[in-house]
């Protein structure tokens, strides 16, 4: 079936040549946690302002907005434009998760004000807390509203209640909408028209315009999500990407009606696409700013851009050594639509060829993994994610992302590690259990105030490193599945770190070496060795299993040798099946690897090094 | 003149929960049908045997003993008449002790069975319980005494060790019992969790606890040790026999040579290729009534399966592999361990060896 024609998908036309004069421009983004009701109310938004008609009207149209079907190209949209009453809307979608605070940020650097939406049922979370606080950090206008309030379990006015003392107004200015019903929700959009200040910015001035996302479109190139800040964006023009210094011809700008639309140029305080004309996403960095190249282009750039850190690294290596080349071409794929997985090539003795991988957290980890198993069918053995360590010797500063190249005790002055201030927010009768969790890993805590009778907020100074094992569902755990956790980096403190390797038969194994604060060194390395033990097959000899921290040995435990493996009969009618056993025994030991003397499976070294991480559900 | 002649017997008294043979109980209905057809079956298949000289003769099973003496002894007499047997062959008869007496035993030393091989199991009543096994120690004395008493010279005990309830203490008082019984011949198993049998289930299910291979290789010594002792030359890793009677039968499927079998799902080989009847007693019938031989499948081995099967199988007895087949690295670290020794040539597990003989036969045939 050929595509309609476009005036038919809106509920009216859309003019591309229209120009918007900025003080009827809204730009906008909603703030929610997940399963708070975004995507449904986006939807009501997009009827509400006849952006798609009746008859192609589908449920979370925004999340599911496929554009292969027009124009063969794949880009998502990130910011939707909507008509209503003669005013533009610009509607901004913003990841939600800890792990893309940067990015979170850029996208609420490209607009004027936010709809922090709550569930009336479930309250405020840790995490639209913290993207709270971001938007309020930027200075934009906060649009209050309580979502679901058909639900029979809604807390209109506790909830309210809540969202008030949060923003520091009155409970009477919170709105209440049903994203389901639609109850409330032209009201929103009155409030947001009137509360969200229009862009300011000069037409006059040189163009800059903020790149908040990016995406590679295999036919189009890189395409970059922008707010233009000063001057005007032509649709086809020679660009500068200030930071990186690059110039490129634009190829064609764009604003999302919700599909894809060519626009003749974009205008100041505007939010759009703009197709590169680049070919490696590299090249377009989320927080740089385009201008344009030659004569008339800014001085200075937009504030705020940062290079992507990554804050989690782990070893990530093939299961079956000869995919080392189809895993690097897998990485390389990657890339180029994920501009903050960086990499490099690492040795193994214990896992071979294989790569460091450095990640902007663990859900940006366990993406990237699961990314790399769906889509490029390999199977990865992943070593345990750890932190980036600084070594400081003298004046020197060493930089430690892989634990099995941290010096040894005596060698330096001292080590720092990452910390992060976290927010956690739980129900007052589970409090005791979140403190005593956060003591035990090393918490310092820096305040803790009451959000309501029942529900607490608390900040505590946590070492990142004990934060990515198994802390968040520890948390959930220990609240039946109610607190919520975020965090922020806040830098490098130094810290009592050593390394604990794990050796084999007196052989160090550097995929299980790790570091470890001195005083969970010998339980680190007690529950390495006990684990192991179940793990690696008997051999002809005993094998010892020891961990150890520089040369003294903290723990160990014995394999013992195996003494039985025998068919005991073996006549006419058992040979064939027999020779067939010993054949599959064969296949299996071809699969061991061997450190030193002793064969370890596959399956050792992938259940060893699980860690149960934290999930992106619920962060 | 060194081919084993085979003849499978599907019928049980009772179906043991451990056991994966091809065997059933309540078939007996078609004992004398069956029997017919294995008569059937050897003039169809003789042809194809024609200057082959047998060595040995074995009725296995199930239970061959369930079958009436006299259709045995025809039977035999019968096979004596289709292929070139030696006068002096072996001729062994498997014999649950419940389903002997003196009569029958009679019957069969004067129809040329020669060799007699009861399934003793075990002296313990517990174990025998655990392992299903209807009789009691009891009937295996007697069993035994009438057998000499009928004037079998020739008698081997089938015992099985490492039944989850069994300690060392019990499988001590079972192997002093079996040798002060004073058979030719022992023959020794690790009990064997096959996946298919109720056993097997119960296991999967965390009903049974498996054996645990420690404490049967314990066992394992434990035998070597008594059974040396008291004579026997431990000939297999399962098998012992006081000198000259070892079991020719059995040592022709370890030397590789040639076979055949007749009956529900026999296996055969000769010259690398093996093939085997249909499995399911009914189907075996109503092929060879038809005329028809009742092959069911069949392989020809590659070289490198020949010789994983030659390793495997001569490492299983004395004669070992000669050295001259094995690069001298892969044999010197378990010849340090004393899990080989080099003796005229050839190398030939120890009895720990034998024990880890798996690991041997990886690591020279790999």
């Amino acid at each position: 079936m050929p595509p309609p024609a476009r005036s038919s998908r809106g509920g009216r036309p859309y003019d591309r040549r229209a120009v918007t004069e900025p003080s009827r421009i809204r730009n906008f983004c909603i703030i929610a946690h997940i399963d708070h009701g975004k995507s449904t109310l986006a939807d009501r938004l997009l009827e509400l302002t006849h952006a798609v008609s009746d008859r192609d009207m589908r449920e979370q149209y925004l999340d599911k907005m496929d554009l292969e079907r027009e124009r063969g190209i794949t880009i998502k949209a990130q910011a939707v434009r909507l008509a209503y009453d003669g005013f533009e809307l610009n509607l901004i979608d913003t990841p939600g998760h800890v792990d893309f605070t940067y990015e979170v940020s850029r996208s609420l650097a490209a607009c004027e004000g936010a709809v922090l939406l709550v569930d009336a049922a479930q309250g405020v979370e840790a995490q639209t807390l913290a993207n709270y606080h971001l938007a309020r950090d930027a200075g934009l206008s906060i649009v209050p509203v309580v979502n679901k309030i058909d639900l029979p379990q809604a807390d209109l006015e506790g909830t309210r209640a809540d969202l008030a003392e949060l923003v520091g107004c009155e409970p009477e200015e919170v709105l209440a909408v049903s994203g389901k019903t639609g109850q409330g929700v032209p009201e929103l959009l009155e409030v947001v028209i009137a509360r969200v200040p229009p862009p300011d910015g000069s037409r006059e001035a040189p163009l800059r315009a903020l790149i908040f996302d990016s995406t590679f479109d295999p036919y189009r190139g890189v395409v970059a999500y922008l707010r233009v800040k000063d001057g005007v964006l032509p649709s086809r023009a020679k660009v500068r990407f200030m930071a990186t210094g690059l110039d490129s011809e634009a190829e064609e700008a764009g604003v999302f009606a919700p599909e894809a639309t060519p626009v003749d140029r974009l205008e100041t305080g505007e939010v759009g696409y703009l197709i590169t004309g680049l070919k490696d996403v590299h090249q377009v960095k989320v927080g740089d700013t385009v201008t344009v190249a030659g004569k008339g282009r800014a001085s200075e750039p937009l504030s705020g851009y940062r290079e992507p850190l990554p804050m989690v690294w782990s070893g990530l290596f093939p299961a079956e050594g000869g995919d080392y080349t189809e895993l690097r071409d897998a990485l390389d794929r990657l890339k180029l639509n994920d501009a903050a997985l960086v990499f490099e090539p690492e040795t193994s003795q214990a896992l071979g060829f294989g790569f460091r991988c450095g990640f902007l957290g663990l859900l940006h980890m366990d993406i990237v993994k699961e990314r790399l198993e769906r889509e490029f069918g390999l199977e990865l053995i992943a070593t345990a994610p750890n932190v980036e360590f600084h070594v400081i010797r003298g004046a020197e500063t060493i930089v430690v992302h892989n634990p099995s190249e941290m010096l040894h005790p005596g060698t330096y002055d001292r080590v720092e590690e990452p910390v992060v201030l976290a927010t956690i927010i739980t129900p007052a009768e589970h409090l005791g259990a979140v403190l005593e969790l956060c003591q035990a890993r090393r918490g310092e805590m820096a305040d803790m105030r009451y959000l309501s009778p029942t529900r607490v907020e608390v900040h505590y100074r946590l070492p990142l490193a004990e934060i990515i094992f198994d802390f968040f569902d520890q948390l959930k755990s220990k609240t039946r599945g109610y607190a919520s956790l975020d965090y922020e980096p806040i830098g490098y403190e130094p810290s009592e770190l050593v390394r604990v390797d794990v050796l084999l038969h007196g052989e160090p194994v550097d995929a299980f070496s790790s570091v470890v604060h001195r005083e969970k060194a010998y339980r680190y390395g007690r529950r390495m060795v006990e684990r192991l033990r179940e793990l690696i097959p008997r051999q002809l000899f005993d094998v010892a299993i020891q961990a150890s921290i520089g040369s003294r040995i903290v723990a160990r435990e014995t394999v013992k040798a195996k003494r039985k493996d025998v068919l005991a009969k073996c006549y006419g009618g058992d040979v064939t099946r027999k020779r067939k056993l010993l054949e599959e025994q064969k296949r299996g030991k071809e699969r061991l690897r061997r450190v030193g003397r002793v064969d370890v499976p596959q399956e050792a070294f992938i259940a060893a090094l699980r860690v149960d991480q934290q999930k992106a559900a619920g962060r | 003149m060194s081919a084993g002649l085979y003849v499978h017997v599907p019928f049980c008294l009772t179906r043991c929960g451990y056991c994966d043979f091809n065997a059933y109980a309540g078939l007996d209905h078609l004992a004398s049908r069956y029997v017919a057809a294995l008569v059937r079956e050897a003039s169809l298949a003789a042809p194809g045997w024609v200057g082959e000289g047998f060595v040995s003769v074995f009725l296995g099973g199930g239970t061959p003993t369930t079958l009436e003496p006299d259709d045995l002894g025809r039977l035999l007499g019968r096979l004596r008449e289709l292929f070139r047997v030696a006068p002096d062959a072996e001729v062994t008869i498997e014999a649950n002790p419940d389903t002997v007496d003196r009569a029958k035993l009679e019957v069969l030393l004067g129809a040329g069975y020669t060799r007699l091989s009861m399934g003793a199991q075990s002296f313990d009543p517990a174990v025998l319980a655990s392992l299903e096994r209807l009789h009691d120690p009891a009937s295996v004395r007697r069993a035994m005494r009438e057998a000499r008493a009928t004037g079998f010279a020739n008698v081997n005990l089938d015992l099985i060790y490492g039944a989850h309830d069994e300690r060392l203490a019990s499988w001590d008082r079972t192997l002093r019992e079996t040798i002060d019984l004073g058979p030719e011949h022992v023959s020794a198993y690790a009990l064997t969790i096959e996946p298919s049998t109720p056993l097997g289930r119960k296991v999967r299910e965390g009903l049974v606890p498996a054996p645990d291979p420690d404490l049967q290789a314990d066992m394992f010594e434990l035998a070597c040790e008594l059974l040396a002792a008291a004579g026997y030359q431990h000939y297999e890793v399962s098998n012992w026999a006081k000198p000259g009677f070892a079991c020719a039968h059995n040592l022709g499927y370890w030397e590789r040579r040639p076979y055949l079998g007749l009956g529900a799902g026999a296996h055969s080989y000769r010259n690398d290729r093996r093939w085997w009847n249909v499995r399911p007693p009914h189907g075996y019938l109503e092929a060879v009534e038809a005329g028809r031989l009742p092959t069911g499948g069949e392989e020809r081995l590659e070289p490198s399966d020949a010789y994983l099967e030659e390793v495997f199988l001569r490492l299983r007895i004395l004669e070992g592999v000669p050295a001259s087949w094995v690069e001298p690295e892969k044999a010197e670290p378990f010849l340090v361990a004393g899990l080989l020794r080099e003796t005229d040539g050839a190398l030939v597990p120890t009895e720990r060896g034998m024990l880890l003989l798996n690991e041997l036969v990886l690591a020279l045939a790999g």
